[in-house]
């Protein structure tokens, strides 16, 4: 018995010693994603609400690691030195992802970095206190024409979305907007309430998802309403061209073979489409709008190009 | 009535099975580091916090405010027994605790401390519990002109409240401002003092600072100790005050409640200051006061009530500001903030079940500690026996684990073993880490708001004294400012604390 066992273990470890370059992709071992933020937030909660749903359609396992900092650009690194065996995926997140590429020079290729799939498109908006004299973005533009520079804007920093998205509005109306930093959407929302801003900048599903009687949306930033606020006006609805949204997808390396990208980029479009994981999105509120690698590799060109004028905006102002 | 209401929601809440479990860990493992000397509550908790992800947001809370009032009740039981403070705050317990042991009152001496606790707990419990509904409506007319007021005015009343010459403390809080900087300028989007280093582009991680400088250099400097083991313990007998003790710690509890209660409130304050100003003040007023030092109980309930009720007041300006008055309530600040919730205003009315269920979290947590250090007293003394070497590296294990789960990361574990050095620098050199704590987080937040502040008024300063509760705390800062200039109110600052010293 003794001698069978340990044959047997023989075997087995032959076995492995042969097979370790051979096994297929993605049994071998777990695949990583890297989040590039921190646990609890919205993109750390949607990953790990859909890996489960990805790992159903792959037959492997997931695990997942918060690698914060940098808006992302710790973990964007990360992944471009990882090695190129399909075993490590990333969060990705635009605009940060464009948006630091323009002023300074990132640590990372962004050449090496091939999207698989993007999941949430998350328009902006702008809310104002529940008893505010503005019920449209038109009021508070009449306002700010006859008042220029009074209308604060509460911002989580410069290159933000909300920022970008008041820097557009300003454009496109003509007007002149004061933008007042705070650390964080919670801080922006406790002066907003206490009246000490007019109106604050905030994703869609931010605001469908938490307790809003206190609160009233000016309209979105998207092309087309998103599918949580289909009674929302967008901004072009009212005649402004502002359009801004955060979209949150997944990434592998470039180098990774193309055939392994594909068979990834299927599996979370798969999962995307299971039911289940859809009610799951749906309590969360999650703006789900499903890009192809292909399709989001094609959009980001565009976007990171209307960033580009709107943060040269930016730059001249200051 | 609506205060009814909520309060029975928080008991709700707090008796669930999970938060009355966490409630205990935290209350065992706060009588637990309050018992061994040279582990403090704000080292335990620094190294707790990453682990509270992990937890539902008010379990988390509910542990981590239990180790601090816990550390409260522990350090009293060795003061008095073996003359061993167990913590900053049980120093003064440990005068007149350890002498009435001597003279066979040990068990009169911890009653009276677990008991004169016990009642400070709940008094300060119920202010909370008041002041809070109350304080947080009138804190939505903070906005950002009068919280750079406040904060001025905190960072110099932490300036007059540390120990030791108040340029130091000074210098402290310089360096926190200065660490408080490091980091990608959210109003311009430069980066400052990180050196091209992409870890530090966010800044400086507050747990990284707090392990370094409180659970590194902690042991570090405990390692020079030679072990003080071998000490007598003194012989427990009756567990009951007699009626004297009673008659006498009574109206001491009653002021050192009262004591502690206020000077928790304020920036700066806490636990520690709480427990030495008692003591001055039983002191002075009492008409005995050659029998303080030979075993006074009132050197024992005042103190003990002070520390226990400051411990628990200093959570008033968090909860209801978001503004931490001192290390341990930035601790705590971190803490909500990692679970995405902002203390403040909000809170109250949008999360009502955190705020409640951790007041009354905070009854119940104290009726336990009196249930766990009475009775099983001897189990805690026990504890002295463990050996150091076998203590220390566990910690320094966790204190590793803790700094490395944060972002994953080796960066920051390095950080933080600088920060060790840095903070064994610090003990040398006779200066308080705790005003740089205190820098290093209201740093960053001074200057948001004055940057606020003017946006918002096109530059104009006015706004500062122009605004009624901004010119009272500007004029309440100018006024602290005076006093520490004036010859007199030096000299006694510097008496009060010789007697810390001593």
């Amino acid at each position: 018995m003794k001698h069978l066992i340990r044959n047997t273990a023989l075997a087995t470890t032959l076995l492995l010693g042969t097979g370790i370059a051979h096994a297929e992709w993605p049994t071998d071992r777990p695949i990583e994603l890297i989040v590039a933020f921190a646990p609890g937030g919205g993109t750390d909660v949607m990953n790990r609400t859909l890996a489960p749903y990805i790992e159903e359609e792959l037959g492997a396992k997931i695990t997942i690691l918060n690698r914060p900092g940098a808006s992302g650009e710790i973990a964007y690194t990360a992944l471009t030195e990882a090695r190129p065996d399909g075993y490590t995926a990333s969060s990705l997140n635009t605009p940060g992802y464009l948006t630091m590429q323009m002023d300074r020079k990132v640590r990372f290729d962004p050449k090496k970095l091939c999207p698989v799939a993007r999941i949430v498109e998350d328009p902006g908006s702008f809310i104002v206190q529940a008893g505010s004299e503005f019920n449209s973005l038109k009021d508070l533009v009449e306002y700010a024409k006859a008042n220029p520079g009074a209308v604060t804007v509460g911002t989580t920093g410069l290159g933000t979305d909300e920022h970008l998205a008041m820097l557009q509005l300003e454009k496109s109306a003509g007007i002149d907007l004061t933008a007042v930093t705070f650390n964080g959407a919670n801080e922006a929302r406790t002066a907003l309430l206490g009246g000490h801003v007019m109106m604050i900048g905030i994703n869609v599903g931010e605001f469908v998802g938490s307790d809003h009687s206190a609160f009233k949306n000016l309209g979105q930033f998207a092309e087309q309403r998103s599918v949580i606020a289909p009674d929302l006006p967008t901004a072009k609805e009212q005649g402004f061209d502002v359009l801004v949204s955060s979209e949150r997808g997944i990434a592998m390396g470039c180098d990774v073979p193309a055939d392994i990208r594909t068979k990834f980029s299927d599996a979370v479009h798969k999962a995307l489409d299971n039911p289940e994981f859809q009610e799951k999105a749906k309590q969360q509120s999650l703006a789900l709008s499903y890009l192809s690698a292909d399709d989001w590799n094609k959009e980001m060109p565009v976007r990171a190009e209307r960033l580009g004028a709107i943060w040269k905006l930016a730059k001249e102002q200051q | 009535m609506d205060f009814i209401n909520l309060l029975a929601l928080g008991f709700g809440e707090a008796l669930t099975p999970t938060n009355l479990g966490f409630c205990l860990v935290g209350a065992l493992l706060g009588t637990l580091i309050g018992v061994l000397p040279g582990i403090g509550p704000t080292a335990t908790i620094a190294v707790l916090l990453p682990i509270t992800f992990y937890l539902p947001p008010l379990a988390g809370l509910i542990m981590l405010a239990g180790i601090y009032y816990g550390a409260q009740y522990g350090g009293s039981t060795t003061a008095i027994l073996v003359n061993l403070p167990g913590e900053a705050s049980s120093v003064v317990t440990a005068i007149d605790g350890y002498k009435m042991a001597q003279k066979g009152r040990a068990g009169s001496a911890l009653a009276v401390a677990a008991l004169g606790s016990f009642f400070a707990g709940t008094v300060a419990t119920f202010g909370i519990a008041l002041a809070g509904p109350t304080l947080s409506s009138f804190a939505l007319s903070f906005g950002p002109a009068e919280y750079v007021s406040l904060m001025l005015f905190g960072l110099l009343a932490a300036t007059v409240l540390a120990r030791g010459p108040v340029l130091k403390a000074i210098g402290m809080i310089l360096l926190g401002l200065l660490l408080g900087m490091v980091g990608i300028d959210a109003g311009s989007g430069e980066e400052r003092l990180t050196f091209s280093a992409m870890e530090l582009f966010d800044g400086i991680d507050f747990v990284v600072i707090a392990i370094g400088l409180f659970g590194f250099a902690e042991i570090i400097e405990n390692l020079e100790n030679h072990e003080a083991r071998g000490v007598l313990v003194s012989k427990l007998s009756r567990l009951w005050p007699t009626r004297e003790d009673f008659r006498r710690a009574w109206p001491a509890v009653l002021r050192g409640t009262g004591v502690g209660t206020f000077l928790g409130v304020l920036p700066g304050g806490g636990a520690t200051l709480a427990s030495f100003c008692a003591y001055s003040f039983e002191k002075k007023i009492s008409r005995h006061p050659e029998e303080f030092g030979e075993g006074a109980v009132e050197g024992v309930a005042g103190p003990e009530a002070a520390n226990n009720a400051g411990a628990q007041s200093s959570f008033i300006p968090l909860l209801t500001l978001g503004i931490p008055s001192n290390n341990m309530m930035a601790m705590m600040l971190s803490a909500f903030i990692i679970h995405g919730i902002t203390p403040g205003p909000t809170v109250l009315a949008t999360q009502p079940e955190i705020f409640w269920g951790l007041v009354a979290s905070m009854w119940i947590g104290n009726l336990m500690l009196v249930v766990i250090n009475l009775p099983m007293i001897g189990v805690w003394v026990k504890l002295l026996t463990v050996p150091y070497r076998l203590l220390y590296p566990a910690i320094l294990l966790f204190c590793c684990v803790g700094v490395y789960s944060i972002n994953n990361r080796i960066f920051d574990v390095v950080l933080a073993a600088g920060f060790g050095l840095l903070g064994y620098a610090f003990r040398k050199a006779k200066c308080e880490a705790g005003p740089l704590l205190l820098g290093f987080v209201l740093g960053p937040l001074l200057e948001t708001n004055i940057r606020r502040a003017m946006t918002i008024s096109h530059g104009d300063p006015s706004v500062f004294y122009e605004r009624p509760i901004s010119l009272v705390l500007l004029i309440a800062t100018v006024g602290m400012l005076v006093l520490m200039v004036l010859p007199s109110f030096r000299r006694t600052r510097e008496e009060a604390f010789q007697e810390e010293e001593a």
